[in-house]
């Protein structure tokens, strides 16, 4: 069965001071792929400036916003339709011998096709004075193993919205084990490709009808490549595997290469920025 | 029989342990500098002072100008330059030729390879961790086809003689390579200052650089585009290599702009004119990797132009060379160049790679450490002559630094033999005579679709101070007129 959803992005900018020259550009209409259809994309400001489309460098389409008059604020709004069906994660086999997967993470072929996806980030790097609990089973298949990762972080870390921001390292998250989507998603990533298995951020919509966290703002989590199987989508913040709700708009190494709103301005001065994201399904 | 008794060479000290091009072991002249030397023996060393402070002056006036990096005070320098010309035999120099057409090839073979399918990885010739923890390898570039399949369009390639008297490629540069309009430069100068001497010699021209990187640039033109559109790009005046920049674009007759003379709209780039817009559509740009699109890389980059990878990224603008082009130039993808020229093109290496101990490697590591007096260390990933130790040059404590700071960080060091490069007769102001100096020379290789053209002729760097090995124009180096003769002899 298929799914209706609509999803709403606004965003308000307010400076300090006159801004003469900006670009901005928007990471958030959602992907089109094999289980969700784009079917419509309205997108405003409320300085009726030009507005163009374009690719960032995965092929994942951006919103480009380019004023021509002087400002001192901004505002954004976008609403998306799309179709989902809906989606069983555990739709695969799991494999007789789960030494053969072992065998295919090893191999070089293997490790040069994902190799942009094994390598630690500064995101995703876990420093070296950690002390970590999780235990990897060799005995197990990858999927369970990922699947028991995803349910350590959901309990190792405690979603705290406010105490990190986008700059914040696995350093300071594994200090106070607080943290929100990203921090859940990187400690994720970085445990996942510890362990040789290649793993990439995403960025997207959550449909909260179900009460997972998230909050009102973009969600992120992980998609895991599974030798013969392919890429899982895997969300340690909620402790689930992605299905119907997740709506997913970019993929990348870490949240650098999937951030929401990348902005180029020529100003001093404060400024304040929000942003609110409302997803209904129909 | 000429001998060295002349004035102006009447203080030069003929050092047997080092080669030298002009003078052979006895110390006589070699039969290809015979009548050059007769010449400039016509002078006496007054007259020779004169002409060098007249070619000194003509230079700082035109501008020619550099700028060294993190010395207390920034300030323009003329790159010092000698009026005694390099001479390189047509036979010689139809090996280096050759070899440096036959590297940058490899080079671009190589970085389709590792930004497509990677078989030179998947078959473990190049250590996949090599390109993956390059802070060079540039992800945006993965899958992404550059216009004509070129990524070098411009290779400067640094080579030497060995005291064997063979060539050594000890550097290969394909990022923005800079040196040129000094090539150019030097020629004009000489010819200015001592024109009678071109008569003797059928030396190649050098001045056709730009209109064959003009050439070059056009022949990558976007799909579907009839007369392409070329302009430079350039971080600004405050560039060291700023004099580069104006005079290619001058030369070649195309715009120079800055990141803020350009803007991108629905993925095509355009270049603001008092006539209005004007569509661009190959850039040869000199505005490093991370700086050329703030909204793909470096944010706070106010060089670059918002939008531009994404319109590269579709085809429609070509810039050369391409972005990511680095990733190759690293110095330890250098010591795989052998193994990547037989790959590609199944092809013997014409010239020599310098052999190289990776410190990344447990066992070169140790033999490194216990002979870092014998040894050249470097960073992999620093250019310019930065951050370099001369084994045979340190202290005992200065030693004991290198080999803590290689113990840190294995990764980021290789050690090469000491090289000793040739020497070549080069007026030295403070003795007021000339004395042997070491030189290197820097080729320049284009390649376009379909197209190639190396420089007959090149960038000597003469390193100045006397025994030093780094001719880099940064660590207070000189250059030479270099001139190819067309005739074999």
């Amino acid at each position: 069965m298929a799914l209706d959803y609509t999803v709403t992005y606004s965003a308000e900018n307010h400076y300090e001071n006159l801004v003469k020259d900006a670009i901005w550009q928007f990471l958030i209409i959602p992907e089109d792929n094999d289980n969700q259809r784009v079917t419509d994309v309205q997108f405003n400001n409320s300085l009726d400036a030009p507005v163009s489309y374009s690719e960032n460098s995965k092929g994942f389409r951006t919103i480009r916003v380019t004023p021509v008059k002087p400002f001192n604020d901004i505002s954004f709004t976008a609403n998306f339709r799309l179709v989902k069906d809906e989606m069983n994660p555990f739709d695969f086999v799991p494999p007789e011998d789960p030494g053969k997967d072992y065998l295919t993470l090893d191999s070089l072929e293997f490790r040069v096709d994902h190799d942009s996806y094994l390598r630690p980030t500064s995101y995703t790097t876990v420093p070296g004075s950690a002390e970590l609990t999780f235990q990897w089973d060799n005995e197990k298949d990858i999927f369970t193993n990922i699947q028991a990762l995803n349910s350590w972080v959901y309990e190792y870390l405690k979603f705290t919205p406010g105490i990190t921001t986008v700059e914040t390292t696995l350093q300071d998250v594994l200090g106070h084990r607080k943290g929100v989507c990203q921090d859940f998603t990187h400690l994720f990533l970085a445990l996942v490709r510890k362990h040789k298995v290649p793993a990439r951020y995403v960025s997207g919509y959550l449909h909260q009808g179900s009460g997972y966290f998230g909050d009102s703002q973009m969600h992120a989590w992980a998609e895991v490549y599974i030798p013969r199987v392919g890429w899982i989508g895997f969300d340690p913040t909620n402790n689930l595997l992605v299905g119907s709700d997740h709506i997913k708009v970019a993929h990348g190494r870490d949240y650098s290469e999937c951030s929401p709103l990348t902005g180029v301005l020529y100003t001093l001065g404060e400024n304040r920025t929000s942003h609110a994201v409302g997803v209904a399904c129909q | 029989m000429i001998t060295a008794t002349n004035p102006i060479f009447s203080c030069y000290e003929h050092d047997q342990a080092h080669y030298d091009e002009v003078f052979n072991a006895k110390g006589e002249i070699k039969k290809m500098y015979e009548t050059l030397f007769e010449l400039y023996c016509g002078h006496s060393i007054e007259d020779y002072i004169l002409l060098n402070n007249k070619a000194k002056s003509s230079f700082f006036n035109q501008g020619i100008t550099f700028q060294v990096y993190g010395e207390k005070e920034t300030k323009e320098k003329i790159f010092p330059f000698d009026l005694f010309p390099r001479i390189i035999g047509a036979e010689e120099w139809d090996h280096i030729e050759k070899g440096a057409l036959q590297r940058s090839k490899a080079l671009n073979l190589f970085l389709w390879d590792i930004y497509h399918d990677k078989k030179i990885l998947k078959q473990g010739i190049v250590p996949v961790d090599l390109i993956g923890s390059s802070a060079n390898y540039l992800q945006a570039m993965i899958g992404v086809d550059p216009p004509g399949g070129v990524y070098n369009h411009v290779s400067g390639t640094d080579i030497i003689k060995h005291s064997d008297g063979e060539y050594y490629v000890l550097e290969d540069n394909i990022r923005c390579p800079s040196g040129v309009s000094y090539v150019v430069c030097n020629r004009t100068a000489l010819k200015r200052a001592l024109f009678g001497v071109f008569n003797h010699y059928r030396a190649h021209t050098v001045t056709n650089y730009a209109e064959n990187l003009l050439e070059i640039l056009q022949s990558v033109k976007p799909r579907g585009v009839d007369i392409p559109t070329c302009v430079v790009i350039t971080p600004g005046m405050y560039n060291s290599a700023y004099y580069e920049h104006s005079y290619l674009a001058k030369a070649m007759g195309v715009e120079l702009v800055e990141g803020r003379d350009l803007y991108v709209e629905n993925d095509f780039v355009y270049m603001k004119t008092i006539n209005g817009p004007k569509k661009v559509d190959v850039i040869y740009r000199r505005v490093d990797d991370l700086f050329i699109d703030p909204l793909e890389f470096r944010a706070d980059s106010s060089l670059g132009v918002p939008g531009l990878f994404s319109a590269y990224r579709k085809g429609n603008v070509c810039l050369a060379n391409a972005p990511g082009t680095g990733v190759a130039d690293d110095k330890a993808v250098y010591t795989y160049m052998p193994e990547i020229i037989k790959y590609y093109l199944d092809e013997e290496p014409i010239l020599n790679n310098v052999h190289t101990y990776h410190c990344s490697r447990p066992e070169e590591l140790k033999y490194v450490l216990e002979h870092i007096s014998e040894l050249v260390v470097k960073p992999v990933d620093e250019s310019g002559g930065y951050g370099i130790s001369i084994g045979n040059k340190l202290s005992k404590q200065e030693i004991a630094e290198v080999r803590e700071q290689i113990k840190k960080e294995p990764r980021k060091y290789i050690a090469q033999p000491i090289m000793s490069l040739s020497v070549h007769p080069t007026y030295i102001d403070e003795s007021q005579s000339f004395e042997q100096r070491h030189v290197d020379l820097r080729t320049f290789t284009l390649l376009g679709h379909n197209e190639e053209f190396v420089l007959k002729g090149g960038l000597s760097r003469v390193a100045l101070q006397k025994g030093n090995l780094v001719v880099n124009s940064s660590q207070g180096g000189g250059s030479k007129d270099t001139w190819v003769l067309k005739d074999k002899q």
